[in-house]
């Protein structure tokens, strides 16, 4: 593939690919379409604006110069060597007529797909980069040749050519890292990444350094079993198990002489490469099952380039792709608008899988001078929008800053934010009464009731114009209302201040998730473009052909899928297809069921979301140039050792009239039940069965007001469940409560008094005057209820004669007891009411007991 | 409490309340301390039973007639009879299942249609199989019937359950859900789910996977986590459901998957339901999925876009295998009800079941290999009696009563 793409594209837009076919995948806008009928208002601001040749002969010069030319022919790009007097044969930076390096522009240039112009490979291939990180030259190179693109392409889909991988191959038997919790690279790797004598990486790549570099692979201290673990998650990404010399520690030391620890760094890096070999020889290769109906293997990178190029780009000032990976320090401003506002890591901040940036407390900071070039190009125009890739790493985080333009927290020209579910914005216009503005209050917020910010990838753009104000959209879709505070000029915006990622400047208001891709543009987006970049995506996108022509009768024939990284930890995989690259091809009746996707030998254990496929390849639904879909879903696979190092494949249960006989999922054995700690025997009734009882026993309503009244209040204070161990005081004043309004229920009235205790209490009569053992007949039909009748004690409830003992005491006291204990009679003994009272307290003290209560 | 002594008639003094106050508690807890050594006979395990049962202890005349029907007709004594019928259906069956029916899983909460339908099948002996599938209620006869929107008809049928004399064989008469909530056509019934009250808790807002985790909880005995198998195709998860969530797919790939990749197939049974917060009342839109179904669709944009109510059951294969699925019923169909009888259909409803019985009557779980010995038996009792209910309340009162 890679040389593939260095073969120089002639004129792309009139080539044609023999043996490959023209996919056209974006109904949309072509990258920066809009440039046909908007100009980059940052043109003036590059460095060829001081041209005095010949005028641009046709409108499509007139968009070279504009995009291109300007960029590139001074001396510290590519006017050294490609102007008039360079040593280049190609002359295309030459200042004398931009007419003539216009004609030999041509000639490096692929416009229909810019990422493949022989001036942008030649920039990844670090071909006199002006800048320290050639990734970053050659996404310039390519948004100058997107944006001229654009102005002549005008509105149109892209196209992208399916292109054969360049390596048809099975499958292969593969290594992968064994969960071992790290414990064969404990006796292989990490001891030469921590010994003192030898890498001592820890002295930075450990959390506990003072210098503290991620990724962590040194982490220590040595012998601690989640050190350990840390460590090796961390170095899985740098060690190559199928060929350890290309390790990403081995390129470090031997050839970037990072850090060796000996005089020579080969020397260092072969001891690095042989401890890797000694950790990959003793891990058993995995074999693809030869039952399998496997399609051929490639990697993430032998697929076609599917991304780049769609978004709407005219008015950007200020671009991060984050490409450039670690071990910059660097993200570097790709807009190609000067001065370039490169951003400085400092902080936790990690380099995420598949491009972004991963915030945990860092920051990446502009400098002043070069965030100036914001205020100068926004309040030129008036307007501008925030666009922004980003991944909330939660939805509680509050009053934290995403992306900011700003001097201090309370200080700012805007800020795009997030408080819990919502994106804030805040923006300094010049009608904002000085109180406020400084910090560009009143901030607009997303609706909290409509929670848009999410845990999970998200599309933010935040516009402002003087006639609509501020507005969010969120995924394509405007999430705010109507901005109350009125717009206006922006001339008061401080050009002191400085641009920032996932934090303030002052470090104090950190934002935890990822951005993935972050533009400024100095043009309010249309819902339109908004809608076109959204639907753009994000991240390097490739079409993973696997070959499947052995396994059905048709040349050439591919599943197609789309794949990208997804994030650090997984692939993404969607939409497959089924094509042939023959265009003479006529597939027809290809039964197609059971599509898994493999990875490194083995069928992916989780994410398999195509197994359940089955479909027929017709010539009715196939279609020559986009073939036909085989479903429309995405899947996330796990990543394992890496994109350049994970080789994929794909098996079927059936494809043409070839049959896997996949066995069924096993049923594991049902486990073996636990016994569980010894629990009570008994319990006690709970809230309705104790107002049941109380009204079973005493023969009182439970709809009787004052007792509904009661019940009503105390309901949720009784017993909720029936656990003995559960019962608490609190509980049993609450029975109390109940027991006394039944109790006082039923004595208070004549006829339910009458119909409970019979004859057998004489109400009329004062305590004093009632007959020996009555507080026996007070408790005796309770008791007949709860314990027993005289002669048949129930044998699970309490003692009667114990209670009526107890009763005994509670209404005659203790005779003679120091101090003394008169009992209830011994109070108020002439006053005939005084019955009742101790009727209610004997009745109370026993159906409020637990007499009642257990069960 | 001092209040309320305060305000009896002619009741002396203060401090003379105070004291009855003292010994009432010092009463209370010396009897909640008395020693339960004793030989138990028919009599103790017929007071026994009755309080498990009813909730109410037994009178004399109760326990003098259980006593000559023990062993085998004791409990169903203690059930079917008087205001021993009054209670079992009013107090214990109400509270085995008026947890059901709220997300807050709380027992106080005002009768509604969900608990009444329990209490109505156990009593009446429907088979309880069909709890997740009839297209029936039980309303109080003579009274105009529910309206869509009001819970009021069954709380006023509640008073009238706390009135001796009430009569649950009589008085609760089973009526077509159907006909009481006309915006569900007979098939768009299935029994509890399909109750205002599980509506109003379950299909409210959200995206209608509160149905099938509760249902899953009050009718299968487990939770999310005991059917997590990260191995099922994920092809019908929704797009809701980042699978990046906090950018780390290892959450989802581990997680997250693990549930929705068996719950969303089965979730969309329920595509045409929706609990209407304004009006009070379930929704239905036939054929048409509702647009919770399409939340947050950007979230996951290649995820599953839910195009009509069928179903799937994956769990069917692989480790939820062990639940016992019926291998008479297809796995897959259309709506609430076939999904209902789907679940009903597998042992481990069945076990559920009983299980809840077993608590609600034991007063625990079952916590050996002799308790779960007789889960087993009444499991199978249950299954062989057309799915008795009423029958597993009574052999497990008699079985937890045994040796008290």
């Amino acid at each position: 593939m890679i040389n593939a793409k260095l073969m120089p594209k002639i004129d792309s837009r009139a080539a044609t690919l023999i043996g490959a076919f023209v996919l056209s995948l974006v109904a949309g806008c072509s990258g920066g379409s809009g440039a046909a009928t908007q100009q980059n208002v940052a043109g003036p601001q590059s460095p060829g604006s001081g041209y005095s040749g010949p005028v641009p002969a046709t409108p499509d010069v007139q968009q070279f110069k504009i995009h291109v030319f300007d960029n590139v022919r001074t001396d510290n790009r590519c006017g050294s060597c490609h102007g008039i007097d360079g040593v280049a044969l190609n002359k295309f930076a030459r200042s004398d007529d931009v007419n003539l390096a216009y004609a030999d522009a041509n000639l490096v240039v692929d416009l229909l797909l810019p990422s493949d112009s022989l001036m942008v490979l030649q920039m990844e291939a670090n071909h006199n980069c002006w800048l320290s990180d050639a990734g970053a030259c050659a996404s310039i190179m390519e948004t100058w040749i997107t944006n001229w693109a654009g102005g002549i392409v005008g509105v149109g889909g892209r196209e992208i050519v399916l292109e054969a991988p360049a390596s048809i191959r099975s499958p292969g038997d593969s290594r992968n890292f064994p969960e071992d919790g790290g414990a064969l690279f404990n006796q292989t790797v990490y001891p030469v990444l921590t010994a003192a004598n030898q890498g001592d990486c820890g002295q930075c790549h450990s959390s506990g350094s003072a210098v503290m570099q991620s990724p962590f692979f040194a982490q220590g201290p040595i012998g601690d079993a989640d050190a350990l673990l840390t460590a090796y998650e961390a170095a899985k990404s740098k060690m190559n198990l199928e060929d350890p010399d290309e390790s990403r520690f081995v390129h470090r030391l031997r050839d970037e002489s990072h850090n060796c620890w000996t005089a020579s760094c080969a020397a260092d890096a072969q001891a690095l490469a042989d401890a890797i070999a000694a950790f990959a020889g003793q891990i058993q290769p995995v074999q693809v099952d030869p039952d399998l109906l496997a399609s051929m293997a490639l990697t993430l990178y032998e697929g076609t380039v599917a991304s780049g190029g769609n978004r709407y780009e005219a008015n950007v000032i200020a671009n991060y792709e984050f490409k450039e990976g670690e071990p910059s320090l660097i993200a570097h401003d790709t807009s190609g608008v000067d001065p370039a506002m490169d951003l400085t890591l400092s902080g936790n901040v990690e380099w995420f899988g598949g491009w972004g940036l991963n915030f945990t407390g860092g920051k990446a900071q502009a400098s002043t001078a070069a965030s100036s070039k914001l205020r100068d190009l926004i309040t030129a125009t008036g307007e501008y929008s925030i666009e922004a890739w980003v991944v909330p790493g939660n939805v509680v985080q509050e009053d934290v800053r995403i992306v900011s333009y700003s001097g201090s927290p309370d200080l700012r020209n805007f800020n795009l934010g997030q408080t819990m579910y919502n994106y804030d914005f805040f923006n300094r216009n010049d009608g904002i009464a000085a109180a406020l503005a400084a910090n560009g209050n009143p901030q607009l917020s997303t609706p909290d009731a409509a929670e848009v910010l999410q845990a999970t990838l998200q599309h933010v753009v935040a516009t402002y114009d003087p006639i609509e104000g501020r507005r969010i959209y969120v995924n394509g879709v405007l999430s705010t209302m109507q901005d109350p505070t009125p717009g206006d000029t922006l001339n008061s915006w401080n050009d002191t201040y400085a641009f920032v990622l996932g934090n303030e400047v002052s470090s104090n208001e950190p934002f935890t998730g990822v951005l993935r891709l972050v533009a400024i543009h100095n043009r309010t987006l249309t819902e339109a473009q908004i809608l076109q970049n959204f639907e753009a995506g994000v991240g390097e996108k490739f079409f993973l052909l696997f070959s499947v022509s052995h396994l059905v009768n048709v040349p050439e024939s591919y599943v197609v899928f789309e794949a990208s990284i997804f994030d650090s930890y997984a692939y993404l995989f969607r939409e497959p297809f089924f094509i042939s690259l023959d265009p003479d091809a006529q597939p027809d009746g290809i039964d197609l069921e059971g599509l898994r996707i493999g990875i490194n030998g083995q069928e992916a254990v989780v994410g398999q979301a195509y197994a359940n496929v089955d479909t027929i390849i017709e010539s009715t639904l196939y279609d020559s140039a986009t073939g036909q879909q085989i479903a429309s879903l995405g899947t996330v696979v796990p990543l394992q050792q890496g994109p350049t190092a994970d080789e994929f494949f794909l098996t079927f249960d059936r494809i043409g009239a070839s049959t896997f006989s996949r066995p069924a999922p096993v049923t594991p054995p049902a486990p073996t039940p636990v016994n569980l700690p010894e629990a009570s025997l008994i319990g006690v009734r709970t809230f309705d069965e104790i107002n049941a009882t109380m009204a079973s026993v005493t023969g009182v309503s439970p709809l009787e007001p004052a007792v509904a009244v009661t019940f009503d209040q105390v309901r949720q204070s009784l017993p909720a469940v029936p656990t003995i161990e559960a019962v608490l005081a609190s509980h049993q004043v609450a029975i109390a409560q109940l027991a006394i309004e039944y109790c006082n229920a039923v004595v208070e009235d004549i006829p339910a008094r009458n119909a409970f205790w019979g004859g057998s209490v004489n109400w009329a009569v004062a305590p004093a005057g009632q007959p020996a053992g009555w507080e026996t007949a007070l408790a005796a039909p309770l008791l007949d209820r709860l314990v027993g009748s005289v002669g048949n004690q129930i044998l699970t409830q309490p003692d009667r004669a114990l209670i009526e003992a107890e009763m005994d005491t509670l209404v005659n006291g203790i005779p003679g007891s120091d101090p003394p204990r008169p009992g209830l009679a011994g109070t108020d003994g002439n006053v005939v009411a005084r019955t009742s009272v101790i009727g209610k307290a004997v009745c109370s003290s026993i159906l409020g007991g637990a007499a009642m209560l257990v069960k | 409490m001092i209040n309320k002594i305060e305000k009896l008639p002619n009741d002396g003094t203060l401090a003379s309340h105070r004291t009855v106050w003292r010994l009432f508690v010092l009463l209370a807890l010396l009897l909640s301390g008395v020693s339960l050594a004793f030989a138990q006979t028919s009599r103790e395990q017929a007071k026994a039973i009755h309080d498990r049962l009813t909730g109410v202890p037994a009178t004399e005349a109760d326990l003098i007639a259980m006593e000559s029907r023990m062993p085998a007709q004791a409990a169903m004594y203690a059930i079917t009879l008087g205001e021993n019928s009054r209670h079992f259906a009013t107090v214990t069956l109400k509270n085995f299942a008026a947890a059901w029916t709220n997300r807050d899983q709380t027992a106080f909460v005002p009768l509604n249609d969900y608990t009444t339908l329990v209490i109505g099948m156990v009593i009446n002996q429907v088979p309880f199989n069909q709890i997740l599938s009839i297209d029936r209620l039980y309303v109080q006869s003579g009274a105009p019937l529910p309206t869509t929107s009001s819970n009021a008809h069954f709380e006023a049928l509640e008073t009238r359950m706390m009135e001796p004399g009430f009569d649950p064989t009589s008085e609760l008469v089973a009526v077509p859900q159907s006909t009481v909530y006309p915006m569900l056509p007979p098939d768009a019934t299935a029994g509890a789910m399909t109750t205002r009250a599980a509506s109003e808790a379950f299909f409210i807002a959200g995206t209608n996977r509160a149905m099938f985790r509760f249902t899953l909880v009050n009718h299968m005995c487990m939770d999310l986590e005991q059917v997590h198998d990260t191995s099922i195709v994920p092809d019908r998860i929704r797009q809701d459901v980042s699978r990046s969530p906090g950018a780390d797919s290892r959450v989802f790939l581990n997680n997250c998957i693990g549930c929705h990749a068996g719950m969303d197939p089965l979730a969309q049974a329920f595509a045409y339901y929706n609990f209407n917060d304004a009006s009070g009342a379930i929704e239905y839109t036939d054929g048409t999925v509702q647009p919770k179904y399409f939340n947050n669709n950007e979230t996951f944009a290649d995820g599953f876009v839910t195009p009509d109510d069928s179903w799937s059951n994956y769990w069917r294969e692989g480790q939820n295998a062990l639940l016992g699925w019926n291998g008479s019923l297809p796995g897959e169909g259309s709506g609430a009800k076939s999904l209902g009888q789907e679940l009903a259909g597998t042992r481990a409803f069945a076990e559920c079941q009983v299980t809840k019985v077993f608590n609600a009557v034991c007063l625990r779980d079952p916590v050996d290999g002799t308790d779960r010995a007789q889960v087993q038996t009444m499991t199978n009792d249950f299954i062989g009696t057309n799915y008795d209910l009423r029958q597993v309340f009574a052999e497990s009162a008699d079985y937890c009563t045994q040796g008290l």
